[in-house]
């Protein structure tokens, strides 16, 4: 006998191509099929409530993923200013040599785990998302890769750190800078590839 | 046929006519890409709730930062002048304490959520409330400093400060934070 739905619930019709994959996740889970269709239409209207596509959220996913691998944690942005700004006048120069290190590890770090045709994808991503940033654009043309980014809270000592940082990064990903104009929160970039003339 | 509770059903609905397909394809559109998620190997929901929490972050003002390099900065920070440094985590603490009040009617929790977001995983925490209100916070991680340690605390009491509580008992060594606080009458 078939149970009849009941008055709190509506008939969504299922497209029949999908079932026997629903079917095999469901089971896989050990969840029914409705349930793990229910859920599944619950979370992409989370996400969309987020205004993100799932694509997207499968990126954000993918960027914590990477972080979480490479130790990154996350603070409050203003705790570190103030820390940056208390060491810097003294020890700006080893502040910048440990963030070069800290980066150049980082960019191994993806350089290992990423396709090389990810890698710039994805610091572009992580300049925006893992580093606060209120823009960030990384464009690769066949000679050189451009950097840009934008952020309006950011300090005059903070952006010199995360310029060493980045650096490190691209030297990691086989890329030396070649130009440089930067300002506080603010900074265009221009790296050829190692080797080339 | 899928039986789909009605609230949801109307959500999906929604969704149709604002992407100006119908529901029937919006369902189809949906599953599609939830099991192209599942096939790789990712829990759909584990990514949506990454992607909150990230969102969350960005909102609070955070950035990530790789976690030795946080250590080394405030080590040599704290080296320099423990007590400004201190006053500046208490008082940044004591800032959050603010947002979260000023933003929901739940701030411990939203404190807790934070702290999620904080640690990331790496440490054990837990804030329980006791009885007559009050609280027992442990943060624990084996990978804190002892400056890290002890400005963390700060930060913690902070928070707590402002939503109301006063320490009463604070055990606070390399790795380790404890604290019990009392609601204030």
């Amino acid at each position: 006998m078939r149970s009849q739905p009941q008055e709190d619930t509506k008939l969504l019709i299922l497209p029949t191509h999908l079932v026997d994959r629903l079917k095999a996740i469901a089971t896989r889970q050990g969840v029914s099929l409705s349930s793990f269709a229910a859920e599944s239409l619950e979370q992409v209207l989370r996400a969309d409530e987020m205004d993100a596509s799932l694509s997207e959220a499968v990126d954000a996913y993918r960027l914590s993923e990477m972080q979480r691998g490479a130790g990154m944690v996350d603070i409050p942005r203003s705790s570190l200013n103030h820390l940056i700004e208390k060491l810097y006048p003294k020890k700006g120069g080893d502040l910048k040599r440990v963030w070069g290190e800290a980066g150049h590890w980082y960019g191994e770090y993806i350089r290992a785990k990423l396709r090389p045709e990810e890698t710039l994808g994805f610091l572009e991503k992580e300049l925006l998302v893992a580093w606060n940033l209120d823009e960030a654009e990384v464009k690769e043309s066949e000679t050189d890769v451009s950097v840009r980014w934008v952020s309006f809270t950011m300090t005059e000592e903070f952006t010199e750190l995360l310029l060493s940082y980045l650096s490190a990064v691209m030297d990691a990903l086989g890329y030396r800078e070649v130009e440089r104009d930067s300002l506080r929160g603010m900074a265009t970039l221009k790296y050829t590839t190692i080797g080339a003339q | 046929m899928l039986a789909a509770d009605e609230e949801l059903a109307n959500k999906v609905a929604e969704l149709a006519s604002r992407r100006g397909l119908t529901v029937r394809q919006t369902v189809n559109d949906i599953l599609e890409q939830a099991l192209r998620v599942e096939e790789a190997g990712i829990s759909l929901k584990e990514v949506v709730e990454e992607r909150w929490m990230l969102e969350k972050a960005q909102e609070i003002g955070f950035t990530f930062v790789p976690e030795h390099l946080l250590y080394q900065v405030v080590d040599a920070a704290y080296g320099q002048g423990g007590k400004q440094l201190s006053d500046t985590w208490r008082g940044v603490g004591g800032w959050y304490g603010k947002y979260f009040s000023a933003k929901t009617d739940k701030p411990l929790d939203a404190f807790k959520e934070a702290m999620g977001l904080l640690t990331f995983g790496a440490s054990g925490f837990s804030l329980d409330k006791q009885k007559d209100d009050n609280l027992a916070v442990t943060c624990v991680s084996e990978r804190f400093t002892e400056g890290f340690t002890e400005v963390f605390g700060l930060f913690i009491e902070g928070v707590l400060e402002v939503l109301g509580y006063e320490v009463s008992d604070r055990e606070v060594s390399k790795g380790i934070i404890k604290l019990k606080l009392v609601k204030r009458r």
